[in-house]
């Protein structure tokens, strides 16, 4: 195929364009991990780019030293595995009905779920409902309320309805209930659309922030992201000493720029599977209803 | 009889799968469906220790209320205002994207930009609110660069000028990535016989773009389109009350955050509630309106 000479030019303006781009989207976190590693001068006087200046590890023994940011990093954990593990067993045992044909009502359950998510409830009777289960400052409330996310679950389904009819068949011969259809032969032939969604799944959970806000007064109980912004609103509960009062090599600005990276690292340490995944699930979303 | 007799059989026979579904349906029933009815208390003067049952019933005096509250004005006037700059700028920027991604020819190249731009879709918005912040600031890397040109560094954040702008670029940066994937996936489900035909006419790659791209993912934006605007003002509670400082409340206060303020914090149940149903009812009625639009051009949801 011939080039024009016109195309060339696009081909070499879209590579320094897309180029130029992307690197924004990577150069706040090496700017951040440079001004953590930063000694506070340096950093407050615009002179760290992308290398730390007056290189110092004061900032990041202070943050690991840190008992409240730990705290809500085991929060998070917790949260992130015992939500995921929930969400996929409501989930999964939500969608497998939904994908058999012998399930006599399943075109009306369907509706009815799918009915949630066009008719969405307001924020303030959702709440109300929450408070009145007694989850208000518990971690059940970050779990429970938002447990099946409908969308996923139809991805689980969807997946469900393309496998083999003849297996499950056999099974059945064989004497298996389904309860052990769905635990051993559908799951076990299900793992990449589990993986997807459980990602789905765990990266909600960590992330979570909204129902923290709404439902955790306790701050013992708050998970890594309402710390998070506790301590970028207010630095100085971060410092947990009066940074006037002395001579520290760390100040404000590193401390917030070493937290922002302290909870950024898990998700870019898991970030080559999400990728992965999370590219393949979109897409099967995509395929069908 | 008729109907309900191949029910019980089926339930008799098949009791497990029932068994199976019944968390799930207490599950919508009770955080989806019990929510949707307690709306109610929008026509009510709600108070929590009457309860739904024995609050006292004002009908439409709530909503009379708002449209009568300066501050609701304000709020919604924000609201829209956002919501019209992020369907004019950063819905078509995915696709954009995606155009100029399909324009890459070494796959390594193309695979490298990707996996860097889904990134910052997976960060909480509390994270990339903190990094806007530090760029932003009065030491951040934007005024080192305008120090750099002999410029006055601004406090952008706590401007009103340039909320909006922020909100918008942020999410942009935020989403643009993990737009483009919906886009490449319909790009890539073009028939590739009409490229063929495209060049044996004589087409060049722009008016390959113009003619069969873009027409072939035409049905793929607008179904995304019209799943925007049912949600038009729902902007996203997370975004905004991450960004939002009180020297920029007059400008980027929203339904969302106004709803959490004066709802969750201040405890007006009734009259937030009775705002949601608002905002879900013109949610609806664009949606609508739209839909009735595409059915003409193309195809709606419905």
């Amino acid at each position: 195929m011939r080039i024009s000479a016109s195309e060339k030019w696009f081909q070499t303006f879209n590579y320094i364009i897309l180029t130029l781009a992307a690197s924004t989207m990577i150069f706040p976190f090496l700017h951040l991990l440079a001004v953590s590693f930063s000694s506070p001068v340096a950093a407050d006087s615009k002179e760290v780019f992308l290398w730390p200046v007056g290189f110092t590890l004061g900032t990041w023994e202070h943050i690991l030293q840190n008992s409240g940011l730990w705290q809500s990093f085991g929060v998070t954990i917790y949260v992130t595995v015992v939500g995921t593990f929930f969400s996929m067993i409501l989930s999964v045992l939500t969608a497998y009905p939904l994908s058999r044909q012998e399930f006599l009502i399943r075109k009306q359950v369907m509706l009815f779920i799918v009915i949630t998510m066009i008719f969405n409830a307001p924020l303030i009777p959702f709440f109300l409902t929450v408070r009145e289960l007694g989850m208000m400052n518990s971690l059940w409330s970050l779990i429970i309320p938002g447990a099946i996310s409908t969308y996923n679950m139809i991805i689980i389904r969807t997946f469900f309805q393309g496998l083999p009819k003849e297996l499950d068949d056999s099974a059945k011969i064989d004497g298996c209930n389904e309860f052990r259809v769905l635990f051993q032969i559908y799951l076990p032939l299900s793992k990449p659309v589990l993986a997807t969604i459980g990602l789905f799944y765990a990266v909600g959970y960590w992330n979570i922030f909204q129902r923290a806000v709404l439902f955790l007064r306790n701050q013992e109980l708050w998970p890594l992201q309402m710390k998070l912004r506790a301590y970028l609103t207010s630095p100085e509960e971060l410092a947990q000493v009066n940074l006037f009062l002395g001579d520290y090599d760390f100040n404000t600005t590193t401390l917030k720029a070493a937290t922002i990276i302290f909870a950024t690292v898990p998700i870019l340490l898991v970030y080559p599977y999400l990728q992965k995944y999370f590219v393949k699930g979109s897409m099967l979303g995509s395929l069908k209803e | 009889m008729q109907t309900i007799n191949p029910l019980i059989r089926n339930i008799k026979r098949h009791w497990m799968l029932y068994l199976m579904i019944l968390p799930g349906i207490i599950f919508y029933i009770i955080f989806k469906y019990i929510p949707l009815a307690g709306s109610v208390i929008a026509f009510q003067n709600y108070q929590i220790l009457k309860g739904i049952m024995n609050s006292p019933w004002v009908w439409f005096d709530n909503f009379k209320y708002i449209f009568m509250y300066q501050d609701f004005y304000n709020v919604l006037r924000n609201t829209a205002i956002i919501a019209t700059y992020k369907l004019i700028f950063q819905f078509p920027a995915p696709i954009i994207l995606a155009l100029l991604f399909n324009e890459v020819r070494l796959m390594f190249a193309k695979r490298t930009l990707q996996s860097l731009f889904y990134l910052p879709h997976f960060l909480s918005w509390v994270i990339v609110g903190g990094i806007v912040f530090e760029v932003l600031s009065s030491q951040g890397v934007v005024n080192t660069i305008r120090s750099w040109m002999g410029f006055e560094p601004i406090l952008y954040m706590q401007q009103e000028r340039y909320f909006r702008g922020i909100v918008i670029l942020s999410g942009i940066w935020k989403e643009i990535g993990w737009g483009t994937i919906v886009y490449l996936a319909a790009i890539a489900g073009i028939n590739p016989s009409l490229y063929e035909a495209a060049v044996m006419d004589g087409a060049n790659r722009w008016k390959q773009t113009l003619y069969i791209t873009l027409p072939g993912i035409f049905p793929t934006i607008l179904v995304l389109f019209l799943l925007n605007i049912g949600n038009f003002l729902e902007l996203g509670f997370e975004q905004i009350y991450n960004l939002l400082t009180p020297m920029t409340y007059s400008v980027g206060d929203i339904i969302e955050t106004y709803v959490y303020r004066a709802g969750i914090l201040q405890g007006q149940f009734s009259v937030t509630t009775a705002i949601g149903i608002f905002q879900s009812v013109i949610g609806f009625v664009l949606l609508w309106i739209f839909n009735r639009l595409a059915n003409k051009t193309g195809e709606g949801l419905w």
